[in-house]
This record gives C-alpha cells, structure tokens and sequence, in this order.
C-alpha cells in the first residue's frame, strides 16, 4: 500500500510513517481495550466492564495529543524551527483550553 | 443491552464511514441519532460525539498518511488556528451574541456550498501559485492517486487567509460546539487551492487534536458514557478504516458531490437557529 517510489523528498516520508504508526498503535489498543470491555459487559462482568471501556477511550483520547507532541520531537531534530514552534502553539493552546475547561 | 450495543455499533461504523471520507466529525449523524433513536441527553450524545471524533480522525489517518494524502505541514500549520480559535472562542463566549454567529456561520458556509457546487466538475485545481509564505515554510505536497492513476503534485497558497478562516472556525466550534471538518476543508479545498482529497485528508488528521481538548473537559465533567461511547466507537473506528480504503479510490467529483448536500443543510440549520424568533 505505501508508495515509496513516487516520493520526491525522503526526509519528508519519514514524518508521516512515524505518525501513521503511532496512531495505528493508538487505536490497536484502544479498539482491543473496548472489545474486551464490551464482551465483558455482555457477560455480566460490570464492575470490570465499564473500567476497560473507559481505560480504551482514554487512550483513544491521548493518542492525537501524543501525535503533537510526537511531530514536535521530530521537527526538533530536523531542527525544522518553524514547524517546532507551530507544534509547540498548539500544544500550548490545547493545555490552557483543558485547564480553562475544568475550572469553568 | 446486547441489542443496542449492536444498533450504536452499526450507527458507529456508519458515521466512521461517512466522516472519514468527507474529513468531517460525524457529529452531524451521531447527535441527532443518539437523542432521537436512543433518547439519550444532549449531554450523553454531544461528549460521545466528540470521542467519535477522535476515533474518526485516528482511525483513518492511519491510511491517509501512508497514502501521503495527509499534507501534515499543512495540517500543523492551520492545527495553530483552530486551537487558538478554540481557545479565544471560549473566553469571549460571555460577550457574544450567538446568534450573530449562527446567521455570520451559516452565510459563510452557504457562500462555500455554492463556490463548491461551482468547482463539481473540476477533479484537480489547476494553476495555483504558491505564495512567498507557502513557499518558506515548503507546504506544496504530492500522493498519489488511486482513481486517476497518476501521481498529483500541487501547491499551495493563500496561506495567511487559511489560518485566519482556521481561527474563525476554531472560534465556531469553541462557542457554537459545531463545525469540527465543515469549515475546514473548504478551506482548503477553495481557500488555500489544494486538491479535493488532499484537503478531506488533511481536515480529518487536524480534527482529532481540536476534538481531544473538548473530550478531556467531558471527562472530566464525567459526561462521557463508557456505555454510549465504548460501543460508538468500536464502530466509528472500524467505519473510518473502512471509509479511508474507499476514499482513496474514489474520484474527488464524486467525494465533492457527497459533501455538497451537508455542507448546504449545515448552512440552512445555521441559518434557521440565527433567525428563528420563537
């Protein structure tokens, strides 16, 4: 499925292969965390149940903030300054809205 | 239980689908169907909605970017707008005259369904010229596409308007809790000049981080479900990974043509929630 042959730039593939599977990791494990929990569920297990579902969303929820942080680490090392600081905005932007969000 | 664990599943795959394909949340088919069908609260189905969002964005991006439709430069360049946007919505959300912003939103979004129904039969955009900005921070891209069988290479432009539309639609969703990918990919797509797949792509690898920063203030709140939401997702991850096998062999026409009809009805409700009186 990848392309490799019809990419011009190398340095740039290398990106958006560490990101694909970081959140291919990502949604393995929460799709794995939801699946047992629901099957759990429909056995009756429900104390259990609901702990490995919301355990499953969590890591769904991690993951894209992970991909930020993750894009930020790879820019650094680049030293692709620009784009480092943009991941770093954004980083920024999306802690202050947590943080404002919970006070609120 | 087991039956509705199925029903919110197939709902699941079904929104997963559509959204990942069009580079929008679903949550214009998963609200509704969750209060309507289901009878859940407002609550329950907008923070599970918003999960979904994540799963969307997740689940296909996986292939997006394999397939180097995803333009991640683009993507974390206009990601600093919407969050900002999001930001600096919530904190004038006090001062604001919503409605206001439904009729400003739903004119806005008329304006790009009838520049949209415009382009219908334009497959690739031609002869776009880069601007400086664009040039220096290097966001021309190129994938290549399955249904043409070719490769696209493209450029791209306007990139100071893209971010200011980015922090607009940002502020939409911060103070209107709409518009996760219906105000971005006509940014793209019409804004900024990037092909028609390219900016679908490129919306749902960005809608995963805005919608992230919503779902951590549901949990917190503990509007999230794990009953409503863990069923929901399974099935919106499964859909996304199939609607993103489907998208990539499919013509942008046809991609546009299924877009166009929710971009209009989203304009039209905005525009009726602005205006209504009653």
């Amino acid at each position: 499925m990848v392309v490799n042959e019809n990419s011009v730039e190398t340095r740039h593939d290398a990106i958006e292969l560490v990101l694909a599977r970081l959140l291919r990791l990502g949604s393995l494990v929460a799709a794995a965390l939801l699946a047992v929990g629901l099957a759990a569920m429909v056995a009756g297990l429900s104390v259990i149940a609901p702990k490995l579902i919301t355990a499953g969303l969590l890591v769904l929820l991690g993951t894209p903030i992970l991909r930020v942080v993750t894009a930020a680490v790879i820019f650094i090392r680049e030293r692709d300054w620009y784009f480092a600081f943009f991941c770093a905005v954004v980083l920024v932007a999306l802690a202050t809205g947590i943080v404002l969000g919970r006070v609120g | 239980m087991v039956t509705t664990f199925i029903e919110i599943f197939l709902l699941g795959i079904g929104a997963g689908i559509m959204g990942s394909m069009l580079g929008l949340g679903g949550g214009i088919i998963i609200v509704p169907a969750l209060t309507l069908l289901f009878g859940m609260s407002m609550r329950t189905a907008v923070a599970a909605s918003t999960v979904s969002i994540i799963a969307t964005s997740t689940g296909a991006a996986v292939a997006y970017l394999r397939d180097r439709l995803t333009n991640t430069r683009v993507a974390i360049w206009l990601e600093m707008g919407t969050a900002m946007g999001a930001l600096g919505g919530a904190l004038i959300a006090g001062v604001i005259n919503q409605r206001v912003l439904y009729i400003l939103f739903g004119v806005l979004l008329g304006y790009s369904t009838y520049n949209m129904f415009k382009a219908r039969k334009q497959e690739l955009p031609t002869g776009i010229v880069p601007d400086a900005l664009s040039q220096k921070l290097r966001l021309a891209g190129s994938y290549y596409d399955k249904a043409l069988g070719h490769r696209v290479d493209y450029q791209v432009t306007r990139t100071v308007p893209g971010l200011i539309i980015m922090i607009f639609s940002g502020a939409a969703a911060g103070l209107l809790g709409i518009g996760a990918g219906i105000f971005k990919v006509p940014a793209m797509d019409q804004v900024m000049g990037m092909p028609f797949k390219a900016s679908t792509a490129t919306s749902n690898f960005m809608i995963g981080v805005t919608a992230a920063s919503g779902a951590v203030v549901y949990f917190a709140r503990g509007d999230v479900q794990p009953l409503v939401a863990g069923p929901i997702v399974l099935g919106v991850l499964l859909g996304a990974i199939i609607g993103a096998k489907l998208m990539v062999r499919l013509r942008a026409n046809l991609i546009r043509l299924c877009f166009i009809p929710l971009i209009a009805y989203t304009a039209v409700t905005m525009i009726y929630r602005g205006v209504k009186w009653w």
